[in-house]
């Protein structure tokens, strides 16, 4: 109880999520940067003005801090299966933690973008009939994806009940 | 018994869901026709028109109709472009009887159905005769729950908790913050009268308009509340109100995810309270902007008292002659640690929170106060936040997720009280979900 983004440490047991996520956030990172450089570009060429490059400085060092921690923030990601719930925790500015227990479970997603793909991650989403409820590992092995989606949804059967 | 064979709606629905544009439309042509044409010709036309009128309906009526199918309801209806909805019964969250005042006049009345999930909230069943719609609502919520031994229970008969006092709940919607500012707006016209000397247009028009509006907001509530009952039977809640339109509303007691009661400002020195439930379909479309909100209205104005003997009907019992033991004058909720005065300085002496036998409670509000409280068999899945003050803080804030209603939040939990109260509640939701899960099919 003494680490407030792990609680619990000696009944959980916290899996953390491929490090890989943080070069695919970073590189989605400076691809953000990509509209403003073109941007930037177009205004230098077209009225040759010096103060863009600056506003596009500022976007820039933004972002490079963003790409500096973003190692830390991936690490912060964590999930457990418990006997009967999942619990996800993540953030480091605003720190979230989730329980969600396997009986309540509506469906399951596992989903991958292209650049997801690329690295070999998968995202693994679980729904309640809450809106609210937010349950959803990013950067997960293929193979652990569908460990996990399989294995919540053979505990998910044997919870099953209405709402 | 499951099944029911295809019936056909009423005679008059199809007349019923074209009248205003019926009615429309004669009284464009009359004002026409009357005129140029002459009385002769002029009748003549209207009966023509009232003809094809009657044959589209009697068109549109062959196909109406409704069954059960198994564990399905399904409403056909539509004279040109026509429509078949099928409505599982184990969606089924509530059914409500609703007469507008059409309706009324005809003796009619239209089933309203209640889904979980989905953005096509609302199925309606229109028209049936008073009774039909009575026998096939009890029909349906007896298929909706039919489970086992619940078709062996005997109905119990109704009991009535609460009515509607009819001076109460006039001087408790006169009361509402609109009609308080009302004299304030009718001295600010005042006032420009003597400054300017004379009314200007546009300043009284909008003032005019904005007065309308705050009036016509407490008396809508008025005639929408108005002689509301609430009875229970079998554990079924039943909501009978309205003056231009009745509304009879069920709901059993197992879709409840909240209770709201709330105290607002203007009314603590009568000690009224309004209570709301939050049931799972309501957020979804179809449900009035304010239902929204705040749930179905359960008692528009009670004072405390009353509000304390009702609130336990509405809770699961713990056991199935004893009601829950939940006293929302005397909650043992605690308080939030002095250090959240940062985050909520206000609000600092107001919020708590606690898990208590039966329910999760909150309290919230600075000046209107909400209690909310959460059936632990509801709980769809627990969170903590903290944000980044919070952090500097050592505080925390749990959210309690429910299934289509706000989530109920405990904000500013000392941070180590908040993960012991996320792991009670994920406790005491489990114990209540295995208490419960054997009656589910």
């Amino acid at each position: 109880m003494s680490d407030a983004l792990r609680p619990w440490p000696d009944t959980v047991d916290w899996h953390p999520v491929s490090a890989k996520l943080t070069t695919l956030k970073r590189l989605q990172l400076l691809g953000n940067l990509i509209i403003p450089a073109a941007a930037t570009a177009a205004v230098w060429f077209v009225w040759h003005w010096g103060w863009v490059f600056l506003i596009f400085g500022v976007i820039a060092a933004g972002v490079l801090i963003r790409v500096g921690t973003v190692g830390r923030s991936v690490r912060s990601w964590g999930y457990a299966e418990r006997e009967q719930d999942l619990l996800v925790r993540h953030g480091l500015v605003r720190r979230h933690l989730s329980i969600v227990p396997y009986a309540r479970m509506q469906f399951v997603d596992v989903s991958a973008g292209p650049l997801e793909r690329m690295f070999g991650l998968a995202t693994v989403q679980l729904h309640t009939a809450a809106a609210a409820s937010d349950a959803r590992v990013p950067g997960l092995d293929p193979a652990e994806a569908a460990r996990l989606r399989d294995r919540l949804t053979t505990l998910g059967e044997i919870g099953k009940e209405g709402l | 018994m499951t099944d029911l064979p295809r019936r056909r709606l009423h005679p008059l629905s199809p007349f019923l869901h074209s009248a205003r544009q019926l009615v429309a439309v004669v009284a464009v042509v009359s004002w026409q026709g009357y005129s140029q044409l002459g009385l002769e010709k002029f009748a003549i036309g209207v009966v023509v028109v009232l003809l094809g009128a009657v044959a589209i309906s009697v068109v549109a009526w062959r196909y109406t109709g409704y069954e059960i199918t198994g564990r399905e309801l399904r409403i056909h209806e539509g004279t040109f472009s026509r429509r078949t909805r099928a409505i599982p019964l184990e969606r089924l969250q509530s059914v409500e009887v609703v007469r507008p005042l059409l309706a009324q006049l005809t003796g009619l009345a239209e089933l309203r159905l209640e889904v979980v999930g989905g953005g096509k909230a609302e199925a309606p069943l229109a028209y049936l005769t008073v009774g039909e719609a009575q026998d096939l609502r009890k029909h349906l919520l007896e298929l909706a729950n039919a489970r086992g031994d619940a078709a062996a229970e005997q109905p119990s008969a109704e009991q009535v908790l609460y009515e509607t006092r009819d001076d109460e709940l006039l001087l408790s919607q006169s009361l509402s913050p609109e009609v308080i500012y009302l004299p304030i707006g009718v001295a600010l016209i005042g006032l420009q009268f003597v400054t300017n000397g004379s009314f200007g247009f546009v300043a009284v028009a909008s003032t005019v308009t904005a007065l309308i509006g705050a009036i016509l907001r407490p008396v809508r509530r008025i005639t929408r509340d108005w002689r509301c009952r609430l009875t229970i039977a079998d554990d079924r809640l039943h909501i009978r109100r309205g003056l231009t339109e009745t509304r009879s509303q069920v709901v059993p007691v197992q879709r409840v995810q909240a209770v709201t009661i709330t105290w607002p400002l203007l009314w603590r020195m009568k000690r009224w309270v309004r209570v709301n439930l939050d049931i799972a379909a309501h957020g979804a479309e179809g449900a009035k902007d304010e239902e929204k909100h705040m749930g179905t209205t359960l008692l528009p104005v009670a004072v405390t008292e009353q509000a304390r003997a009702v609130v336990p009907w509405c809770l699961p019992r713990p056991a199935p002659d004893r009601l829950a033991a939940v006293d929302i004058a005397a909650l043992p909720l605690t308080g939030v640690p002095d250090r959240a005065k940062w985050v909520v300085p206000l609000a600092r002496t107001v919020l708590a929170a606690g898990a208590t036998e039966h329910v999760f409670a909150t309290v919230d509000g600075v000046l209107t106060r909400r209690l909310r409280l959460v059936p632990y068999a509801r709980i769809q899945s627990v969170r903590v936040e903290q944000g980044w003050l919070q952090q500097r803080l050592g505080l925390a804030t749990v959210h309690v997720d429910l299934a289509g209603a706000p989530s109920a939040s405990a904000p500013e939990r000392d941070v180590h009280e908040a993960y012991a109260l996320a792991w009670e509640l994920t406790e005491r939701a489990r114990a209540a979900r295995a208490l419960t899960a054997p009656e589910r099919p």
